[in-house]
């Protein structure tokens, strides 16, 4: 099929996306057991930015590859290809990853448009007996709370469950999960992926625990109470998908219990992860202006275009 | 369904891993004769719980399904021949699942409460020792 210069770039870096993402993905779905392991063994803060990292990781590496490597190759050694047969399958390899892509942007709208639309209905003190104290909302992110909790927790216990949904305002949690509804999906089978955003989920609570007590006994005693009167009032109330619930997930409550009742010293990141990670980043920024790596991109690139 | 002896004999080749006839009849609690294991075995691998193998002269069991993978499918078993049956029947197991996950619920609330009122004593008791 013949197709416009344009287009065809369009469908060369649409292609390119999809089918390294899918290869960045497999990898990280397969290494993320593992990873999860390592994250519950760090402090919560630094435990959850390795999860959230590594899962904006294949997305994020088959971005910056599409846009230095693949795109640049296709621009300078074919400036004037005017009329170019495309091979079926990689039109359709393009068609997918572009679907995939508009899906992703539709949902992360669609919960930001949902979120924005809550806000704007709901009073920041909810006349209802429901369990209710979330952080809601992207940019401007707004504390909401019930009667009901109001008048379950005591005056102690109500400020440290504050502080908790104030510290998921400051590591910006809301913004983080919009980031994770706009990741592309890629096989409905990769299990580790999924698995990595729950224990995400789960250390981004334990990490607001932990900021909410700031190693204080007392506040850690008051949150563990303040997390057991919670759940006794009965199930969660639905939340909006861009918000953060004191109670996010019942089944994590004795674990967050114990951890505020027995604290545990937990180390930082390794520093040769970050510094790893960072020589890589420098290769490939080397790497990747340089004429031989575009050429075997463009080569590499002529086999899948036909 | 599993008789008495077919589970026990399940739990030593589980905690074992792949054993013969001799392997599980040293380990049971009781001494039963040895074609007594033989033919357990041999059931166990007729309903597919395990798989065996040719070893010289005697053959090697070893299950075919995890203990959690054939707890899974036993819960999943039962449940599916519940809800089968006529619709109170379903809506009854619903209605006691619902009242055993609420007792264990108010349960795990007592006890997370009980221990964090015992933590805030010893705290009391170092703060004013």
């Amino acid at each position: 099929m013949t197709v416009p210069y344009l287009l065809r770039l369009l469908c060369v870096c649409m292609a390119s996306f999809f089918l390294l993402h899918l290869t960045f993905a497999l990898a990280v779905s397969a290494a993320a057991p593992l990873a999860i392991r390592r994250a519950e063994r760090m402090r919560a803060s630094a435990g959850a930015r390795l999860l959230f990292l590594l899962r904006l990781l294949p997305p994020g590496l088959a971005l910056v590859v599409v846009a230095a490597i693949c795109a640049p190759s296709y621009l300078w050694l074919e400036p004037d290809a005017s009329a170019e047969e495309v091979g079926l399958i990689f039109l359709t390899v393009a068609l997918v990853g572009s679907a995939l892509c508009a899906m992703a942007i539709g949902r992360a709208l669609s919960a930001a448009v949902r979120s924005r639309r809550y806000l704007r209905d709901c009073p920041r003190l909810i006349e209802s007996n429901a369990p209710i104290l979330m952080l809601a909302g992207v940019l401007r992110p707004r504390l909401v709370v019930s009667r009901g909790v109001m008048g379950v927790l005591d005056h102690e216990q109500l400020v440290v469950a504050l502080r908790h949904e104030w510290a998921h305002g400051v590591a910006h949690d809301n913004l983080k999960r919009l980031l994770l509804l706009a990741i592309p999906g890629v096989l409905p089978c990769m299990r580790g992926l999924r698995s990595i955003d729950r224990a995400w989920a789960r250390m981004a609570e334990w990490a607001a625990d932990d900021r909410a007590v700031g190693g204080s006994s007392n506040r850690s005693l008051a949150l563990a109470a303040a997390l057991v009167r919670v759940a006794r009032m009965g199930p969660a109330a639905p939340a909006p998908a861009l918000a953060t619930s004191l109670m996010a997930d019942p089944c994590d409550l004795e674990k967050r219990v114990d951890r505020l009742l027995d604290p545990a010293p937990s180390p930082e990141m390794p520093r040769a992860w970050v510094v790893s990670g960072a020589a890589f980043a420098l290769a490939l920024s080397a790497m990747a202006p340089q004429p031989a790596t575009l050429r075997a991109a463009h080569r590499l690139l002529e086999l899948l275009l036909h | 369904m599993m008789g008495h002896l077919e589970i026990t004999v399940m739990e030593i080749v589980w905690a074992q891993g792949e054993s013969s006839v001799h392997d599980v009849a040293q380990k049971l609690d009781r001494p039963l004769a040895y074609t007594t294991v033989m033919t357990t075995l041999d059931r166990l691998f007729k309903k597919g719980l395990l798989d065996r193998r040719k070893s010289e002269r005697a053959f090697l069991y070893a299950p075919r399904l995890s203990r959690t993978e054939w707890e899974r499918k036993r819960a999943g078993d039962f449940l599916a021949a519940f809800l089968a049956g006529p619709r109170p029947s379903g809506d009854l197991l619903i209605s006691c699942l619902v009242d055993a996950v609420s007792e264990q619920d108010a349960a795990l609330l007592d006890q997370l409460e009980r221990r964090i009122r015992i933590k805030r004593k010893e705290l009391d008791r170092r703060r004013k020792a």
